[in-house]
């Protein structure tokens, strides 16, 4: 299983801009130190052996899309969330079927929040007539949701001119759903209108988990033995890690949001392999990002018990193996 | 004084995860020394001597917990969530709670999760008190 990051940050799609660029580049500038390079080849061993990623590199700003890919020669897509980061997405797509990949996409919706669906209207494979859509969702108002942002209102383009074969489908937790090659179940989170972590377990039985937008209040802890029990010896769990802990239970309380620190203790409860880190604030900037990743990984150290949890930070182009 | 086996109240014995409380008046003011690790076997325990702690707090003459962080090996967010428990508490009562005291582990903790911001913290007990 190959888990690919289109879009990792939350709430609203981001960019850099051009002094926070500047600035990278004068910082890689000082870091060579007057060296010359022979050709790009040394010069990108440079940066990954010298520069830190906040400086040769990015988090990234498109929102949440993230693609699980069994690998299979004949496997439809499976794709979590359509937001920003989908556009992306589907134009590699076109690229991929083009070489023969099956034109079948099986989406599966967190919630319907804004940023989490605002790339459909922008999907390349949905104005195919040769593809077919699925979209799964714990949510049985997925459909209303999609249409209304093509609304006239919204957008030029409405929803009904949409070529693609686009069917719904509404599933329900506690049932393990057998979808292409993988078992899927679903967990109802603490999110306004609610969301859903969707669990993946592939042939080989690997597993992955999609758990974004999902607080996790301080008067329910001993509810938190069930998401624990969700995240069980997985390969790979993709958390909402918006807020420090300090913020998600004072000011931020009530936002549907976790932190890095309850992800961590989550993941170390259910056994779990690695975390992303994900759902990024939209005001962190690299720096900021790369300081929270840092954190993160040395309360995992300072808090570990069993076997080492491996933290990574989710950024738009991230891929992992499982 | 009194002296409690915080894990206890709902350790899972094969952990051996414990953490024990005790608590006295000292210089007008709650003095609790919770010794151990708090995390999801004993956080519950930890949260149900916090609350006991901050009522006879605000029965004192300056209606303040101090809690003395040195005998703790570390806390997971169960336990800074118990923290915020407590304040919620001692905010409606009047009292004020302050972290004294922390180890190396417990006060990289409270920086990491930001918890040095919204809790003071002391060096020692005499600071606080
Ligand atoms: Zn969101
Ligand atoms: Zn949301």
């Amino acid at each position: 299983m190959l888990v690919r990051f289109w879009g990792t940050r939350g709430s609203l799609a981001v960019a850099q801009t051009a002094k926070t660029v500047r600035d990278k580049v004068a910082h890689a500038l000082v870091t060579a130190g007057g060296r010359s390079f022979a050709d790009d080849a040394a010069a990108k061993a440079f940066i990954d052996a010298e520069l830190d990623f906040a400086t040769s590199g990015t988090y990234g700003g498109a929102t949440t899309c993230v693609e699980i890919d069994p690998a299979g020669e004949e496997s439809a897509f499976i794709v979590c969330d359509m937001g920003s980061g989908l556009r992306e997405f589907g134009i590699d797509a076109f690229r991929r079927m083009a070489e023969g990949h099956p034109r079948v996409f099986h989406f599966f919706l967190s919630h319907l929040h804004w940023d989490h669906i605002m790339g459909f209207p922008f999907f390349g494979p949905a104005f195919d007539p040769a593809s077919r859509i699925i979209i799964h969702s714990g949510h049985p108002d997925a459909e209303q949701a999609l249409r209304r942002q093509q609304e006239e209102i919204s957008f030029p383009v409405p929803f009904d001119w949409l070529r693609a074969k686009i069917e719904f489908s509404t599933l329900e937790p506690g049932i393990p759903y057998a979808i292409e090659d993988l078992t899927v179940e679903l967990m109802q989170q603490h999110h306004s209108h609610v969301s859903y972590g969707y669990r993946f377990t592939d042939s080989d039985g690997k597993v992955a988990v999609f758990s974004t937008d999902s607080e996790h209040k301080i008067e329910r802890m001993d509810g938190e033995a069930d998401v624990a029990f969700f995240f069980r010896d997985a390969d790979l769990v993709v958390c909402d890690t918006m807020y420090s802990l300090a913020d998600s239970v004072s000011m931020k309380e009530d936002w549907g949001h976790s932190s890095n620190i309850v992800a961590i203790d989550l993941c170390h409860e259910a056994a779990a392999k690695r975390l992303a880190l994900f759902h990024h604030e939209p005001t962190y900037s690299d720096e900021d990002l790369q300081r929270m990743h840092r954190e993160s990984i040395r309360y995992e150290e300072l808090t570990r018990e069993d076997n080492p949890l491996e933290v990574l930070c989710a950024y738009d182009g991230l891929e992992v193996r499982l | 004084m009194c002296t409690f086996l915080g894990g206890g109240m709902q350790a899972d014995e094969d952990k051996e995860s414990t953490m024990q409380w005790q608590d006295e008046q000292r210089g007008g003011a709650i003095v609790a020394l919770p010794v151990g690790r708090v995390d999801e076997f004993t956080a519950q325990g930890f949260s149900a001597y916090l609350d006991a702690s901050v009522d006879k707090a605000a029965g004192t003459p300056s209606k303040a917990l101090i809690v003395d962080m040195a005998g703790l090996d570390y806390m997971s967010s169960r336990g800074l969530r118990s923290l915020t428990l407590a304040k919620r508490k001692a905010d409606g009562a009047g009292v004020t709670i302050t972290l004294a005291a922390p180890n190396g582990v417990m006060r990289e903790i409270l920086a990491i999760s930001r918890y040095d911001k919204i809790f003071a913290v002391s060096d020692s007990i005499d600071d606080a008190l």
